[in-house]
């Protein structure tokens, strides 16, 4: 028997999030649990990737965990920083290869809601709005998408597109005139991508444990199935767990399980 | 459009390229020592109505201190705007401000700022427009470089264009793609405050580590209050021909060494991050608590040195020194430990 706990759900979503990175891009890096995976990327598998920050940091010397993507972490004895407008135009121009971003409601084509729920004229909750999502989700060349899934979480469609994914599906995106696009979804039950017609989101690889019933009721949506046998991603290795808890998130900020 | 919370001309004045470049026409040319008091800078050059654009990224190298002095001169009808404009949400829960230009409110991880979300929902202010960072930058940058709009491919087919009354949509008139992009207007705010690492009596100043989107604003706005941490020698400047923003944008220069707590200040000193956590969690969830806390904070407080005695005196002000230096891997950081207590209410 193993002596390393096994992963958490959050551990587990920060593990997936590191597989979307290989080794030697520029990885676009936000705050929280994408900061957690590309960090862990960056110690395991992918030692050579280089991290930009809408901040303007990018290419920091290793450090510990930024509290904040304007943190001195991002942009610790950088050659140089960028201004917030150069910093995204850095996605635009083709030199950043993937980013990623949360979002209180994905939608079935890879749309994000950041700013209302409901409407801005019938208010539900309001939430803190696009920050550099819309910019990262509309230029970058691949976007993974990361959130807690949850048919509220993942409605049919957005109450307000934020961020662009897919659109209505189909060519919709391209024809609106929008660069890139989003390319995964990462959540707890799996790793999710877009079927390439329909732009409509699938099921690539669910996490140990999960099941294609148990992912369909955590969707307000019909989930597309990958051809053939669904694949069951493989847990993370007992080295990557260790590195993860005792290098990447050592105090725990962002993979600890609320309540434990 | 306009209305009780934002007029038609402070509407229009956000992208009055006319206006703005009359104003600077008119600003003083002769390069005189601006060196003034934080209070006489914000009652001289902060006036009731205008449009204030948040500098640093919310609260890294932001002037908080000249916010707070801000509040404490009791400004109205303020309008905010900023990329990231995180401080907005006391501005507007203080009654101070009735009306912002939306990119992002709240701190990150930290949890999302509940006064924002109050303040809207209570009809205390008003999101008069909104946008993304991106867009928001090219809008500060189209006015720095005299452009009067950028074209962007951020916010296309995005419902922010539905909340934005300045921004179109055409197909591209040149290339031979002509697809769609948006045209950005060039945006002119009324006034910033910009916390430096360093300027000189004249105004020219040196940002260390991120600019954000300063330097444009500089060039932007029609009024701008430097703070610093230190007002060196002009030669200094000279020397490392190191200025990012030259004296002739500048209207006052304030010597103020720890302006930007309690955020951070590179070079300088790292967050009071329980203050930040304290805020978001424990004080803008309840209506209550807002009025208590910037008594504490703020009204009760004369100026930083009485707001470091606060937060914990020379033993926060030299923790805070050593986290930064560490962090800026300019000491050996191998005993610097970043552990701190989280501020976590029993109710969460």
């Amino acid at each position: 028997m193993s002596k390393v706990e096994p992963a958490n759900p959050l551990e587990l979503l920060a593990y997936n999030i590191s597989l979307q990175i290989e080794n030697g891009q520029i990885v676009y890096v936000g705050t929280g649990l994408p900061m957690v995976g590309a960090l862990l990327a960056a110690k395991t598998h992918a030692p050579n990737i280089t991290m930009v920050f809408e901040s303007g940091g990018q290419d920091p010397l290793e450090g510990g965990m930024p509290w904040s993507v304007g943190c001195p972490f991002t942009f610790r004895k950088s050659p140089m920083v960028q201004e917030m407008a150069p910093s995204f135009g850095q996605c635009t121009l083709g030199y950043v290869d993937i980013a990623f971003q949360g979002g209180a409601q994905i939608d079935m084509y890879g749309n994000v809601n950041t700013s209302v729920i409901g409407s801005y004229e019938n208010l539900k909750a309001i939430l803190p709005g696009s920050g550099g999502g819309n910019d990262i989700g509309s230029l970058t060349e691949k976007s993974v998408l990361v959130g807690l899934q949850t048919p509220e979480r993942f409605p049919e469609k957005v109450d307000f597109i934020t961020t662009p994914g897919y659109l209505d599906g189909g060519d919709s995106r391209e024809k609106a005139g929008l660069i890139g696009g989003p390319s995964a979804v990462v959540t707890q039950c799996g790793i999710f991508d877009f079927e390439p017609a329909s732009k409509r989101m699938r099921i690539k690889g669910l996490n140990p444990g999960m099941t294609v019933e148990i992912t369909q009721a955590c969707t307000g949506f019909e989930l597309l199935l990958p051809e053939g046998e669904v694949p069951i991603i493989p847990a993370p290795s007992d080295e990557v767990l260790e590195i993860l808890r005792r290098d990447v998130d050592p105090r725990r900020v962002f993979t600890k399980m609320p309540g434990t | 459009m306009g209305d009780q919370y934002i007029t038609e001309e402070q509407m229009q004045r956000l992208v009055d390229f006319k206006g703005a470049r009359e104003y600077h026409l008119n600003k003083r040319r002769d390069k005189v020592d601006k060196r003034m008091s934080l209070s006489e800078a914000i009652a001289e050059y902060v006036q009731d109505g205008d449009i204030l654009a948040e500098t640093g990224f919310s609260y890294v190298r932001a002037p908080l201190q000249a916010y707070f002095e801000i509040i404490r001169q009791k400004k109205k009808n303020l309008v905010g705007i900023g990329s990231p404009m995180s401080n907005c949400s006391y501005f507007m829960a203080l009654g101070i401000m009735k009306a912002i230009h939306l990119s992002y409110i709240g701190v990150e991880m930290r949890g999302n700022d509940k006064n924002f979300a109050r303040v809207i929902k209570t009809k205390q202010a008003k999101i008069a427009s909104i946008w993304s960072h991106g867009s928001m930058a090219l809008g500060f940058k189209a006015a720095q470089l005299g452009a009067p709009f950028i074209a962007s491919k951020q916010l296309l087919a995005s419902d922010i264009l539905k909340q934005n009354p300045y921004v179109e949509v055409i197909d591209s008139p040149v290339g031979k793609d002509k697809d769609p992009v948006c045209l950005i207007p060039a945006l002119f705010p009324d006034v910033c405050i910009i916390h430096v690492q360093k300027a000189d009596r004249y105004g020219n100043a040196v940002i260390d580590g991120p600019a954000i989107n300063d330097i444009a604003l500089a060039a932007a706005c029609r009024r701008v209050i430097l703070t610093a941490e230190r007002i060196v020698p002009e030669m200094a400047i000279r020397e490392d021909t190191s200025a990012s923003i030259p004296f002739w944008y500048v209207d006052a220069v304030v010597d103020l060494p720890y302006g930007a707590l309690p955020g951070c200040c590179p070079g300088h000193y790292y967050w009071a991050r329980e203050w930040w956590e304290w805020l978001v969690r424990c004080v803008t969830p309840r209506e209550e608590n807002i009025d208590p806390f910037f008594n504490y904070w703020v009204y009760t407080t004369k100026d930083q040195y009485d707001f470091i005695e606060k937060l914990g005196g020379i033993r926060f002000m030299d923790h805070a020194r050593q986290l930064m230096e560490a962090a800026e891997a300019n000491i050996d950081d191998s005993n610097v430990s970043f552990a701190y207590q989280e501020v976590i209410p029993k109710w969460d």
